[in-house]
């Protein structure tokens, strides 16, 4: 059976995998609570585009990918997928949601205050090397405000609609259990609404990044001004089975809203929300949400374009998968390589007209 | 009376991974592809423990139409111990509890990327090809709404228009694998990158083939006894690769597609089906070993 042994086959994939997850070493309960503990922005990123709330299995994925992140949000999403889906929540509305940070770059002031909440914005950043050489950093203490922050605040875009300023949308109303979900039904061109919303929502933060910066550099047709950018904890409000709502606890959101003056005598509005605190991710999607409607097929900006090539589980999948053998697609195209060389070249008197 | 009694234990995975809705929708999903041959038809596709682009697509049809009676067999490349072919394997098995072989002859349900088996398969078989892409216009036309569009309209007139650019420039048809055929006479299919030597054997089968791309979220079907012809002119007869002449340096077969190996001062080949190569050494070496009927012989596709 010489024949087989000479390939790799079972054996080999199985020493491979053995090899990776030889790098991480054991996974204690330890130290997945570390890494939840530990690093919460990215646990809030990972639960974005896995679409799923669930700080102790991103935690969880995280630790058994060795924080490889497309890993980590494969692993998720294959869980998520399987899992029944209960019931849908009630929509989370902004006015209602408890807001840790809102600001808005519109306006010097907006009604119910500018609120900086936990931002690294104005911080230097600087290395903390004293930890290297053995000493800790410990942040110093937050000082509690005199006058404690409002904990909801109206959205912006409701004033500017009460001044006329933006068009109020004719929103069509869903039932909340028939609102379309992009994991179980297929994502079809010109997209549902609320498809583009959630697919915005899981969408790889880097890949939102990448074209939405395209699009302020000036590949896009519409300059974003951040009207208004949110994060939240909203609480997901569950029915009971004798009939009565109530809140099964609090999920981290962000929410932007980017607005451009170019337009007909109103602001128009970019959209953008997802699961966990990621703020260069909401910004990126809304402008890409600014920038959808109008935009010719296969530009940068294009709705059909930008979903398809931020979907970070197909879009990592097919960039790996070009490690697997290709070697009949590339006989058969080396066969029409000699088969075009050796073909006479028709003289160019006998080209057709 | 419990309600433990009443219900099943809790499990981490439904039988067969996928849940019954997933299975539910892709069902649906392949009545529609079977009653109109060739037509893409949109799903949501899951995800599944297994990165897109490594055979999703295949993946979710197989495990949906999978039983604990199904024998499968799974081949990448023409291999069925290529990496990625065991890593399916093993899962398939695991998840199922069906058995698995390496024999065409003795599967019900065969998992294939890119290869259809050198020996004919027969009605009670299934073949399962992983897709890419599933789109045969996406070279003339990239955006896939406009795309839908033009397969409504049977507008393949670009593509048409592509084989005869081909022919002027390179004074042949340069479409490698994948090469677009018409099926039934109506829709255009990619049928997944399989090298122009098997597109034949789809062509009026008695098996069934069921087309599945996860990452593009498309699937469709070559129902049995169905046209699959590729896309030719009158003048400008199909050919397929030029290996009816090539002998596999291991197994001494000849007539069938072969993979190329660089050898220092030229090349070797060898069978891509690797296991009709191995049937064919065992038969050599003086085991009993049945070898099916082929598709091909002496490198000529009977009819």
């Amino acid at each position: 059976m010489a024949y087989v042994a000479t390939r790799g086959g079972e054996h080999a994939i199985e020493q491979a995998e053995r090899l990776y997850r030889a790098q991480m070493g054991t996974i204690t309960p330890t130290r997945v609570a570390e890494i939840e503990r530990a690093l919460p922005h990215l646990i809030d990123r990972v639960m974005g585009e896995a679409s799923l709330y669930a700080p102790d299995l991103a935690a969880l994925a995280l630790a058994q990918a060795g924080g490889d992140l497309y890993e980590a949000i494969l692993l998720l999403r294959a869980w998520r997928t399987t899992q029944p889906r209960g019931q849908i929540a009630a929509p989370v509305r902004q006015e209602e949601s408890l807001a840790h940070r809102r600001i808005s770059a519109a306006f010097k002031d907006i009604p119910g205050g500018q609120i900086l909440g936990p931002t690294l914005d104005y911080s230097h950043r600087i290395l903390a090397t004293g930890v290297v050489n053995g000493s800790d950093f410990v942040p110093p203490p937050v000082t509690p405000a005199a006058k404690p922050a409002p904990a909801h605040h109206p959205s912006l875009a409701a004033w500017q609609k009460a001044q006329g300023l933006v068009d109020d949308v004719a929103a069509t109303p869903v039932e909340r259990d028939k609102i379309p979900d992009v994991t179980r039904e297929p994502l079809l061109f010109p997209a549902q609404r609320a498809h583009s919303l959630q697919s915005l929502a899981r969408a790889d933060t880097g890949g939102l990044l990448a074209l939405g910066y395209s699009a302020m550099r000036g590949y896009g047709n519409a300059h974003p001004t951040v009207n208004e950018l949110r994060l939240s904890e909203a609480d997901v409000r569950v029915r009971h089975p004798r009939g009565t709502e109530f809140s099964a606890g609090r999920v981290r959101t962000s929410q932007a809203e980017v607005v451009t003056t170019r337009g007909n005598g109103t602001l128009k509005l970019g959209f953008a929300a997802t699961l966990g605190w990621n703020e260069v991710k909401v910004i990126a999607a809304a402008t890409l949400d600014l920038n959808a409607p109008g935009a010719p097929k296969n530009s940068p900006v294009n709705e059909e374009f930008v979903l398809y090539h931020t979907e970070p589980v197909e879009a990592s999948g097919f960039c790996i998968h070009f490690k697997l053998p290709h070697y009949v697609t590339f006989q058969s195209a080396l066969d029409n390589l000699r088969g075009a060389r050796v073909a006479p070249q028709p003289a160019k008197a006998e080209e057709p007209a | 009376m419990t309600l433990a009694a009443l219900t099943r234990e809790w499990r981490a995975f439904s039988y067969g991974f996928l849940d019954a809705s997933a299975k539910r929708e892709i069902r649906r999903g392949l009545v529609k592809a079977v009653a109109i041959p060739g037509y893409q038809v949109p799903y949501a596709s899951r995800e599944v423990p297994i990165a897109r682009g490594w055979g999703t697509g295949g993946l979710q049809v197989t495990l949906t139409l999978l039983n604990p009676r199904h024998v499968v067999k799974v081949i990448d490349q023409g291999a069925d111990d290529s990496v990625n072919a065991a890593s399916i394997r093993r899962f398939l098995t695991r998840v199922s509890g069906a058995a698995a072989t390496w024999d065409t002859l003795a599967a019900s349900l065969i998992q294939s990327r890119h290869r259809v088996p050198e020996e004919v398969l027969r009605d009670d078989q299934i073949l399962v090809l992983q897709v890419p892409n599933p789109e045969p216009l996406r070279p003339v036309e990239p955006n896939m709404s406009i795309a839908r569009q033009m397969h409504a309209d049977a507008d393949y007139g670009r593509l048409w228009l592509t084989l005869y650019e081909q022919i002027v420039r390179s004074g042949r048809v340069m479409h490698g694998a994948a090469y677009p055929s018409m099926v039934n006479g109506r829709h255009v299919m990619a049928p997944s990158p399989i090298p122009r030597w098997d597109v034949p054997k789809l062509h009026m089968a008695r098996h069934l083939t069921i087309l599945s791309a996860g990452r593009e979220k498309r699937l469709y079907a070559v129902p049995p006894f169905t046209r699959v012809e590729p896309l030719v002119f009158d003048d400008v007869p199909y050919r397929v690769e030029d290996h009816a002449g090539l002998t596999c340096h291991r197994s001494g077969l000849k007539g069938y597609f072969m993979n190329e190996i660089p050898q220092d001062g030229g090349a070797a080949f060898e069978v891509s089906d690797s296991h009709l190569g191995i049937k064919a050494i065992r038969r050599r070496d003086g085991e009993a070993v049945v070898i099916g009927e082929t598709w091909y012989r002496n490198g000529e596709m009977q009819r």
